[in-house]
């Protein structure tokens, strides 16, 4: 492949220019193409077909860099972006300060305003519903359905079981001195009931319920 | 979802009130009815709205 790239210079800065009209530099090792350039003056690496500014085609690799420093930040402002604390590690940070964290075990970690980042824990299901009349659910997250079982006893079943029966369910209704309880645990569902203050089964209007894990 | 699920139980009839979860009431019958009971899909309007004796239903197959 001869007299495809002419070499000039202007002042003292350097030029290097495609020798033919395609308006397309390729820069190439070993007879094949590492780098190329475009018309567009997108830059593809391991592509001839850059369909972005920068393309990578396959992988592109960072030093570890830190909250302040982190190793992709935005133009202009380089103290936000992302970085590699550890191995297997990812995080972000904004304005030089660590926000979030994927750790090697896979936990999610953020600050958030709890003071630092540390692991957060998620709510895996949740429903609210009325209990009163013909029940009816009014939105829910991971829920399959509700079973009423009778007057102020009901069944939560969930979409996606949880992986054992150590979860908290967290129960609330909008009547006073009125109280949620929980029943038998399983990982696919939980029992609940719902009391009024003298600690008879009574139904709810509202009934809301969340699931952590 | 305008239907309900319901099945007989010890003490009288249990209703399955299905949330908007991407099951088809058919689906949700075969992961929420207890294993072995028998269960009939109904419309919503077939469920009375007054429960002052909710605990006196019965499942009628």
């Amino acid at each position: 492949m001869a007299n495809v790239i002419n070499g000039t210079s202007t002042g003292s800065g350097g030029l290097i220019q495609t020798g033919d009209d395609s308006g397309v530099l390729n820069i190439q090792t070993n007879e094949t193409t590492a780098i190329t350039v475009d018309a567009s003056q997108n830059v593809g690496i391991g592509t001839t077909s850059p369909d972005a500014l920068l393309t990578v085609n396959t992988i592109a690799s960072f030093g570890a860099g830190a909250a302040a420093t982190p190793s992709i930040a935005a133009k202009g402002d380089l103290n936000t972006g992302v970085f590699f604390p550890a191995a297997d590690t990812l995080a972000a940070s904004t304005g030089g300060s660590e926000r979030m964290r994927i750790d090697s075990s896979g936990n999610f970690q953020f600050n958030s305003g709890y003071g630092s980042v540390a692991t957060a824990f998620g709510c895996r299901a949740w429903v609210n519903f009325n209990g009163t009349g013909v029940v009816a659910i009014r939105a829910s997250g991971n829920v399959s359905s509700i079973t009423d079982n009778g007057t102020g006893q009901y069944t939560v079943n969930y979409t996606t079981a949880m992986p054992d029966t150590n979860y908290s369910v967290v129960g609330a209704t909008n009547s006073d001195s009125r109280t949620v309880s929980i029943g038998n645990l399983v990982a696919s569902n939980s029992a609940m009931r719902t009391t009024n203050s003298g600690g008879a089964l009574e139904d709810q209007t509202l009934i809301a319920i969340a699931v952590f894990r | 979802m305008n239907q309900r699920i319901i099945y007989p139980t010890d003490d009288g009839v249990a209703i399955i009130v299905p949330a908007d979860c991407g099951l088809t009431i058919e689906e949700l019958a075969a992961k929420d009815v207890p294993q072995g009971k028998p269960y009939k899909i109904v419309d919503v309007s077939d469920i009375p709205t007054d429960r002052t004796f909710r605990n006196a239903w019965e499942f009628k197959a």
